[in-house]
C-alpha cells in the first residue's frame, strides 16, 4: 500500500484546518494512507519565489529531502505547494549548476537533494480513484449546480505540472460530476481568482475576481468548487467586499473538492466544520436536504 | 540606454537562453493577461504590460523597467497564462521572477512580501501557528502540525543571504 507524506501547507494547516479535516476523512474512506513530516513552508510560488528564487529553491528542496529520506511521495492539498515542490524539482533536475549550488547549501545542514520522489496534487490522486469514489457516493447531489474553479497552479505551467489541459481543465469537473451534481460551464473557467495580485494591488485583484464571479453568477451556480486554499480564501473572504464596493449581491458559497465529496459520501456538515466558512452554506444544505 | 550586463543576466536566467531572442512581439501575452485587462486604457498606453517587459528585458533597457511605476514589475499575478499561450515557448513568468527578485534587492517590492519572507525566516512558515487555530484543529480531531526545524531554515536562508534583504518591522 502506498503511503504518502501529507503536505497540508501553511494556509490549510494554520488558517483553514477544516479543509484538512474533510480531506483526511475522504482519504480514509478511499484508503489513501498518509503520514506527517515536519515540513516547513513550501514556500509560496507567488511569494518567496518572487522575493528570492534561490531561497525558494533551497527551502523547497529541503522539504523534498524530508520525503526522500523516507522514500515516500508527497500528496499536497494545495495548488501553491504542489506548484512550488514540482517547480523546484523541475529547476533542479534541468539545471545542473542550480542543483550543485543548492546541494552545497543543503550539505551544510546535512542533507542532499536527489530527485527520487514524486509530488502529487490530491486532485490527481483522486482522479485515479474515480471508480472507488463512485462506489462510495451515498448522497447524490442531484440538482446542485456547481461551477468548477481549478485555479492557475494546479495545471500551469503545464511543462512541470503535467496534470490537466492548461487552458481547458477537465479533471475537477470530472470528479465533481461523479457526485451526481450538475457541473455547469461558464466563461473564463481558466481565469485566475486574482489572489496573488490582490496582495499588492487590492483594487486589481478585486476586478479580476469580479469578472470571474460575474460569469459564475450569470451561469446560475449554486456553489463554486475549488481545489486550492488561496482561491478558497479569495472567493470566501472577498465576496462581501465586492458587494460593498460594486453594490452587487454575490453570496455564492464555496466548497473545497474534499468537502463536496465528504457530503456526497454521507458525512454531515457539522462533522467537517462547514460552519467555519464565511459565505454561509444554508442554501446548499437546504437544497440537498442535509 | 542599453545595460549590457542586465541583458546578459536576462539571457542567462531563461532556461534555454536562445528562446527569448525569438520574441516577435505578437502581444498574445498581454492580450490574455488578466491584469492587463483590468489596468490598461483603451490605447494600451498605461497599465500592466508583459509584452513590453519582455521587449525591454531582452533589449537591456533596464531603466525603462525599474524607473517606472511599480506596477510595471509587480502587476504580475503569476497565473502563468502567458507562458502557456506564447507561440515561441518563452517562459515569461521566469523572466518576471528575475525582475521581481531584482526589485526586492533594491528594496522596492510590495510590503507583504517582506513580511512573508520575515515570517518564513523567523518561524519556517509563511503563516505561523496560532493557539486559536491549534484549538480548532483539536476540535476537528486533527493531529497537531509537526513543528519544522527553524534553525535549519535560518541557516539555509542566512547562507543564501536572504536575511540581508529583509526589512525591519
Amino acid at each position: 500500500m502506498t503511503e504518502y507524506k501529507m503536505f497540508e501547507g501553511c494556509t490549510i494547516g494554520n488558517r483553514i484546518p477544516f479543509i484538512e479535516a474533510a480531506s483526511r476523512k475522504v482519504f480514509e474512506k478511499l484508503n489513501i494512507q498518509t503520514s506527517q513530516a515536519p515540513f516547513s513552508c513550501c514556500p509560496d510560488p507567488t511569494g518567496m519565489k518572487s522575493f528570492d528564487n534561490n531561497a525558494w529553491l533551497a527551502i523547497g528542496a529541503r522539504n523534498l529531502c524530508l520525503a526522500e529520506e523516507e522514500n515516500k511521495d508527497i500528496i499536497s492539498l494545495c495548488n501553491g505547494c504542489t506548484n512550488t515542490l514540482r517547480g523546484v524539482k523541475h529547476q533542479l533536475n534541468h539545471d545542473s549548476s542550480k542543483k550543485e549550488r543548492i546541494n552545497l547549501e543543503l550539505s551544510k545542514i546535512g542533507r542532499e537533494y536527489k530527485g527520487t520522489i514524486d509530488v502529487k496534487h490530491f486532485v490527481d490522486v483522486l482522479k485515479d480513484k474515480s471508480d472507488e469514489i463512485k462506489n462510495l457516493i451515498t448522497k447524490h447531489l442531484t440538482g446542485l449546480n456547481i461551477a468548477c474553479h481549478p485555479g492557475c497552479h494546479y495545471m500551469r505551467p503545464s511543462e512541470w505540472m503535467e496534470s490537466d489541459d492548461p487552458m481547458r481543465p477537465m479533471n475537477l469537473k470530472e470528479i465533481v460530476s461523479l457526485t451526481g451534481a450538475n457541473v455547469i460551464n461558464y466563461d473564463v473557467e481558466a481565469l485566475c481568482c486574482g489572489s496573488a495580485v490582490h496582495n499588492a494591488y487590492e483594487e486589481y485583484g478585486a476586478l479580476i475576481l469580479k469578472e470571474k464571479l460575474d460569469a459564475i453568477k450569470k451561469a446560475g451556480a449554486d456553489v463554486i468548487c475549488v481545489n486550492c486554499p488561496a482561491c478558497f480564501q479569495q472567493f470566501d473572504t472577498q465576496q462581501r467586499n465586492l458587494t460593498k464596493n460594486f453594490e452587487k449581491e454575490y453570496n455564492i458559497p464555496i466548497l473545497y473538492l474534499t468537502e463536496l465529496l465528504a457530503l456526497a459520501m454521507g458525512m454531515s456538515p457539522d462533522e467537517i466544520g462547514l460552519k467555519f466558512h464565511r459565505v454561509r452554506l444554508n442554501s446548499v444544505i437546504e437544497k440537498l436536504g442535509l | 540606454m542599453i545595460d549590457f550586463e542586465f541583458r546578459k543576466q536576462v539571457m542567462d536566467y531563461h532556461m534555454g537562453s536562445d528562446i527569448i531572442k525569438y520574441c516577435y512581439q505578437c502581444s498574445r501575452c498581454t492580450d490574455y493577461c488578466p491584469v492587463s485587462k483590468v489596468t490598461k486604457d483603451f490605447y494600451g498606453t498605461t497599465g500592466y504590460d508583459p509584452r513590453k517587459n519582455i521587449l525591454n528585458a531582452l533589449l537591456g533597457y533596464k531603466e525603462a523597467i525599474f524607473n517606472s511605476d511599480s506596477l510595471t514589475i509587480w502587476g504580475c499575478t503569476v497565473c502563468d497564462t502567458c507562458d502557456e499561450l506564447c507561440p515561441q515557448n518563452i517562459e515569461l513568468t521566469e523572466i518576471f521572477t528575475f525582475l521581481k527578485n531584482e526589485s526586492i534587492i533594491k528594496g522596492e517590492g510590495p510590503d507583504f512580501l517582506y513580511s512573508q519572507a520575515k515570517a518564513i525566516f523567523d518561524t519556517a512558515k509563511a503563516i505561523p501557528s496560532q493557539s486559536a487555530i491549534e484549538r480548532r484543529r483539536q476540535q476537528l480531531d486533527l493531529p497537531a502540525v509537526l513543528s519544522p526545524n527553524v534553525d535549519e531554515i535560518k541557516t539555509l536562508l542566512k547562507n543564501i543571504g536572504l536575511d540581508k534583504k529583509l526589512k525591519e518591522d
